[in-house]
């Protein structure tokens, strides 16, 4: 106990209001997460439901590749593929700035995670209903957005909301490709101002809350997909 | 008219179907009795092209099942309607009847749901359209399914075992449906448990055994004693069935 009274004995204040000055840069760097997570929330849905797709298509070539995909960025540290994207590929040539290979990294990654939750979500799609789909005349991929989609995500909807909190959680590793978003721009002020306590803790609460409202979202959308199963309203 | 010729179909090393021969012209009645296991329900999904044949040909107005070009126009003129009645859960009951419609035959909206409500109306469905599946009792989610084949204006309707998961009330429900049809002259293969309700709309009825079309006759004369019944095999059948 003595070393924790002592450390806080050192440094009795916790004054948030010496922030204030930086609020304006501190709400440049969120606005940045947010966008940098909207964009790549979007881009790892899609590749999500198109490599979910692959993986349960009869295609064995297809389905393969989908696999390689899928084991491949579920099993490397997201730094490690960031730093690839960032610094590894200007040495063959390939420039992309930091943003963007922001968002396509985490698109990649959030990618792998989503597929496998989305291909869980087909796979337990009662196969006498694709059955009436096929016979009715439906064409594949008519079935394919009006039939698997829809009823995957109700039950897989959830399972994403984790994947996506994770999404936003990730972006802070972000900060090491020189993109001050919410974290990078945290860590400037921090050692601008020598209070790292309180900018820290302005950070936890940003990003609970941050990942709180998308788990209240992501439970909205479950029960809207999932209104039929909720008690009638005459 | 649906025709079958010589079909075979195999599961592993057993075989379901082992060659069956089989014509439905058009506004005919044909119940399909046999004990479970005879293959038919196999018969049906060899017919809307969910199994694929082994041997021999199934034709729909000459529309060759096996052939996936002829199977689109096979799949046009037949509509199933199935046991578990596999309505999109997702869907209300009127989306579930317009899908096809609007996809397929390229309805526009307004006119497949003007059709969809008065089939659910003619059901008794009129007022449950905006219901989903999960919301209704399974004599009603039948009703639906019905609709959905019926929307699709098809010549031939396929229905496979449709009350066999359905409680006695809930069976004259759908069967009631049925009669209505078979008056207005649609053309229905009916695989069924239900002996007596296939006796009264049925023109013809077809017998499975082992996978064997043993008995294929006009209704009466399958009732008759020196007709059909004079078979051992369906006497036995019938009359435990009857028991039940």
């Amino acid at each position: 106990m003595k070393p924790v009274s002592l450390l806080l004995g050192s440094r009795l204040t916790f004054d948030v209001t010496i922030l204030a000055p930086h609020v304006p840069f501190l709400l440049k760097g969120a606005l940045l997460t947010a966008e940098a997570c909207g964009l790549a929330l979007v881009g790892s849905l899609a590749i999500g439901f198109l490599v979910a797709a692959l993986r349960t298509s009869s295609s064995p070539l297809l389905s393969r590749a989908a696999f390689v995909y899928v084991d491949l960025f579920r099993n490397i540290p997201f730094i490690v593929q960031l730093f690839f994207f960032f610094y590894g590929l200007p040495e063959i040539g390939i420039y992309i700035d930091a943003f963007s290979t922001g968002v396509i990294a985490l698109s990649i990654a959030g990618g792998a995670f989503s597929s496998d939750v989305i291909r869980s979500g087909i796979l337990a799609i009662d196969p006498g209903i694709l059955e009436a789909a096929e016979v009715s005349g439906l064409s594949k991929p008519v079935i394919f957005r009006k039939i698997v989609m829809p009823i995957a995500l109700r039950t897989s909807i959830r399972p994403l909301g984790s994947v996506f909190i994770n999404l936003i959680l990730t972006s802070s590793i972000l900060s090491t490709i020189t993109l001050n978003e919410l974290t990078g721009s945290a860590k400037i002020v921090a050692s601008d101002t020598f209070r790292p306590f309180e900018v820290y803790a302005v950070l936890l609460v940003v990003y609970a809350s941050l990942t709180y409202l998308v788990s209240l979202a992501i439970s909205a959308l479950h029960r809207h997909l999932n209104r039929d199963r909720m008690p009638e309203v005459a | 008219m649906i025709r079958a010729r010589g079909v075979r179909k195999s599961f592993g090393s057993a075989a379901v179907l082992d060659g069956i021969d089989l014509d439905v012209h058009g506004s005919e009645v044909v119940s399909i009795l046999g004990s479970s296991g005879s293959g038919k329900s196999t018969l049906i999904r060899c017919m809307n092209g969910l199994e694929k044949l082994d041997a021999g040909s199934i034709t729909i107005d000459d529309f060759d099942v096996s052939l996936p070009k002829d199977l689109a126009e096979a799949r046009k003129r037949s509509a199933t309607v199935f046991q578990l009645f596999n309505l999109y859960p997702h869907m209300t009951a009127l989306q579930n009847v317009t899908l096809a419609p609007i996809q397929v035959l390229k309805r526009s909206r307004a006119e497949a749901e003007a059709t969809a409500r008065s089939l659910l109306d003619s059901v008794g469905l009129g007022a449950r359209a905006d219901a989903y599946p999960a919301q209704l009792s399974g004599g009603q989610r039948q009703r639906v399914g019905i609709c959905r084949a019926l929307a699709m204006n098809p010549r031939y309707l396929l229905l496979d075992e449709i009350t066999s998961a359905l409680d006695p009330e809930m069976t004259a429900e759908v069967l009631s449906i049925l009669a209505q049809l078979a008056k207005t002259g649609t053309t229905m293969v009916f695989v069924t448990h239900e002996i007596e309700f296939a006796r009264t709309i049925s023109s013809r009825i077809v017998f499975l055994d082992k996978g064997q079309l043993v008995v294929d006759l006009p209704t009466e004369e399958f009732f008759a004693a020196e007709g059909g019944m004079a078979r051992p095999r369906i006497s036995q059948f019938l009359s435990k069935m009857r028991k039940d």
